[in-house]
């Protein structure tokens, strides 16, 4: 109730809410039964709400299941590969597996009267729309100690659906290098690591070097996410490897289509999550995705994966009614544990409740951002998150940066060159492998922002060396040639191991090579 | 004193912060304080909730309603005193996920017999014998 007076000295002070929704209480769209439920001001009766959200599903699903659009306005669904559905147990993710289930893997072939197909079995309209379907769920416990281990509720929760395949994948399989070689097939075993600038800042460079150790990969995903300055930069983090470990999957199966059961609520709270953690340039690979960007594989195996949203429409609020009158199990979340925090959990709050008091904004919010384009062009992409990388971002970087420091003495350090790079000729010089200018904005922002919250205390010229990266950060997979800079300043010696190419490799003895004749 | 009886369920990973107990059967009586004091129930008498965080001022302490007549203003039981009850008396941990406020905690559907609260009047719904009330939770992801 808003209140408009003193409602202790007036008992007629309050004024009535507003009822939230806009006409009588009978459904809008059959207009016979009462209604069972309001969306966006609108009063749906039970019967009418189901094929609704059905509709919405289908809608922004069978437009993107085709390679071609071609020229029929209704044209025959055929998807160019396999279906892989991400399923992490949530709401959306639960209702999504449930409505892909029912409309496209469960449904029976229109029969005739003797009870057989109608044009036979081998008729194209009862082929299916996918070759095959798999479950793809990540397990993120591996991330947080305490968490409990949810893959045999989610193996449960899956084992009502038959014909499924279900694939386990879990948060450290990112530092795996066997995993890596599975969905790869590259056997490249060794693990880069990140050593950032002496400062924490990306002037100096986010260097790429080879770990010294290759830790086991639960041990390397705990040491990525320790070494990330914020828990910001932590959900990002674990968001970003969970869509890659489903993409990598999705791909090295011939998958044409990765489904994902994000509704339009949380896709509002990832869209303004992402503009917040400066991920504006890449803001349309939040709807839709083509996956790898350019669609040029570099894998090796299968072609692009299309990622889609198909619960892009319905809101939070809907599958939630959908998924309890349809009996759909929602496997909920023990209270310790939150993979989201920091900005992507403070929006979340935010559209949440936005959502209660003005449902209708989520979806201005969701059409506003659909009409965003990047304003500069791509370089290629970013090789932590593998999505555009925004061109001049290093220029833009160097004239809007002052870089300070409280403590004279290090602010001195950090405007002074190296000294270990000054103890060699200029020609001599080391060419780091500067990972900062392949990374997107939002990615440098992960690795390197600080909390405001903190106390600013003079930061340790110790280099935080050996933060192990994930598996796909590979130089040599990106093209750039491979470099490896190990600088030892203990008795001022510099090293520097350069990995060259085969050409290289050949010039360099190319004096004492026999002719091939 | 008449007693009405109510079956409460919870959905969505709700259930959690409820014992993981799903389905409750509850009888209350048929009129309970404007205050939001919580009477005595005969049915379930779980432990208080716990809860780190403060209380909030309108969730009180327990208070036999049969001290003396005319002490306090009463109203029919409505589902504003129900979230109150379910609160102090059901829930057993983290109570700023269920409610905030006088309400539900934003994220959390009500059905009050299958049909949204909204359309019922939310908190203000006088509940009738036999009433099923539902409440999910909305927040668990995608």
């Amino acid at each position: 109730m808003a209140s408009c007076g003193n409602p202790i000295a007036d008992d007629g002070a309050l004024m009535p809410s507003r009822p939230k929704f806009d006409k009588g209480k009978y459904c809008i769209k059959c207009k016979l039964n009462l209604g069972n439920i309001v969306i966006r001001h609108a009063v749906y009766c039970r019967d009418c709400f189901i094929p609704l959200v059905t509709v919405k599903f289908r809608r922004a699903l069978e437009p993107h299941v085709n390679a071609n659009t071609g020229t029929s306005k209704r044209p025959k669904l055929k998807a160019s590969g396999s279906l892989i559905l991400g399923f992490s147990g949530g709401l959306g993710s639960a209702v999504l597996l449930d409505l892909v289930y029912k409309s496209y893997l469960a449904g029976h072939p229109p029969t005739d009267e003797n009870g057989d197909p109608r044009g036979g079995i081998n008729h194209p309209r009862n082929a299916n729309v996918w070759t095959t379907c798999a479950v793809c769920y990540v397990e993120v416990s591996g991330a947080f100690p305490e968490a409990h281990d949810s893959t045999e509720e989610i193996r449960s929760t899956l084992a009502s659906y038959a014909n499924l395949e279900f694939i386990l994948l879990r948060l450290e399989d990112a530092f795996d290098a066997s995993w890596w070689c599975r969905v790869t097939g590259s056997s490249d075993m060794s693990q880069l690591a990140l050593e950032l600038g002496k400062d924490g800042l990306p002037t100096e460079g986010l260097i790429l070097a080879r770990s010294s150790n290759t830790l086991p990969p639960k041990d390397a995903l705990r040491a990525f996410l320790t070494a990330l300055p914020t828990s910001t930069a932590v959900s990002r983090a674990i968001q970003i490897l969970i869509r890659l470990l489903l993409l990598f999957t999705a791909q090295s199966r011939g998958a044409s289509h990765l489904l994902l059961g994000s509704s339009l609520t949380t896709l509002a709270v990832s869209l303004i999550s992402c503009v917040a953690q400066g991920g504006g340039h890449a803001i349309r690979e939040e709807f839709q995705e083509h996956w790898p960007p350019g669609s040029s594989s570099r894998i090796g195996l299968g072609g692009s994966v299309r990622v889609v949203r198909p619960l892009r429409d319905v809101t939070i609020k809907e599958c939630t009614a959908f998924a309890w009158w349809n009996g759909i199990r929602v496997l909920g979340r023990p209270g310790l544990m939150r993979a989201i925090a920091g900005i992507p959990g403070l929006t979340k709050d935010f559209v949440v409740r936005l959502e209660k008091d003005y449902p209708s904004t989520v979806s201005t919010i969701a059409r506003t951002c659909a009409k965003l384009e990047p304003k500069g062009v791509s370089v290629g992409e970013c090789w932590f998150c593998r999505r555009h990388l925004q061109g001049g971002l290093a220029d833009w970087k160097a004239r809007i940066s002052i870089r300070s420091h409280p403590d004279p003495k290090v602010a001195a350090q950090l405007t002074s060159p190296s000294p270990t790079l000054c103890s060699v000729p200029p020609e001599q010089a080391p060419q780091l492998p500067s990972l900062d200018t392949h990374l997107c904005y939002s990615c440098v922002t992960m690795f390197t922002s600080r909390s405001s919250r903190k106390l600013s205390s003079a930061p340790s010229l110790v280099h935080r060396l050996d933060t192990p990266l994930p598996r796909w950060v590979e130089s040599k997979s990106t093209g750039v040639p491979s470099q490896e800079a190990v600088l030892v300043s203990d008795n001022g010696e510099l090293w520097v191991r350069n990995q060259q190419s085969e050409g290289e490799s050949r010039k360099s003895i190319t004096d004492f090579l026999l002719p091939d004749h | 004193m008449s007693t009405i009886t109510v079956k409460v369920e919870f959905g969505g990973g709700l259930e959690l912060l409820f014992g993981n107990k799903r389905v409750h059967s509850i009888s209350l009586p048929s009129s309970v304080p404007t205050d939001g004091t919580i009477a005595p129930s005969n049915s379930e008498t779980p432990p208080p909730a716990k809860s780190d965080d403060p209380p909030l001022p309108i969730n009180g302490p327990i208070r036999d309603l049969t001290n003396g007549p005319g002490e306090a203003k009463t109203k029919p039981l409505d589902v504003q005193y129900l979230m109150h009850y379910l609160r102090t008396r059901l829930l057993t941990e983290r109570p700023e996920l269920f409610m905030e406020g006088d309400t539900v905690r934003p994220g959390i559907l009500v059905l009050i017999n299958d049909t949204d609260w909204e359309l019922e009047g939310e908190g203000a719904y006088e509940i009738s014998d036999g009433d099923d009330i539902v409440f999910i939770s909305t927040l668990h992801g995608g």
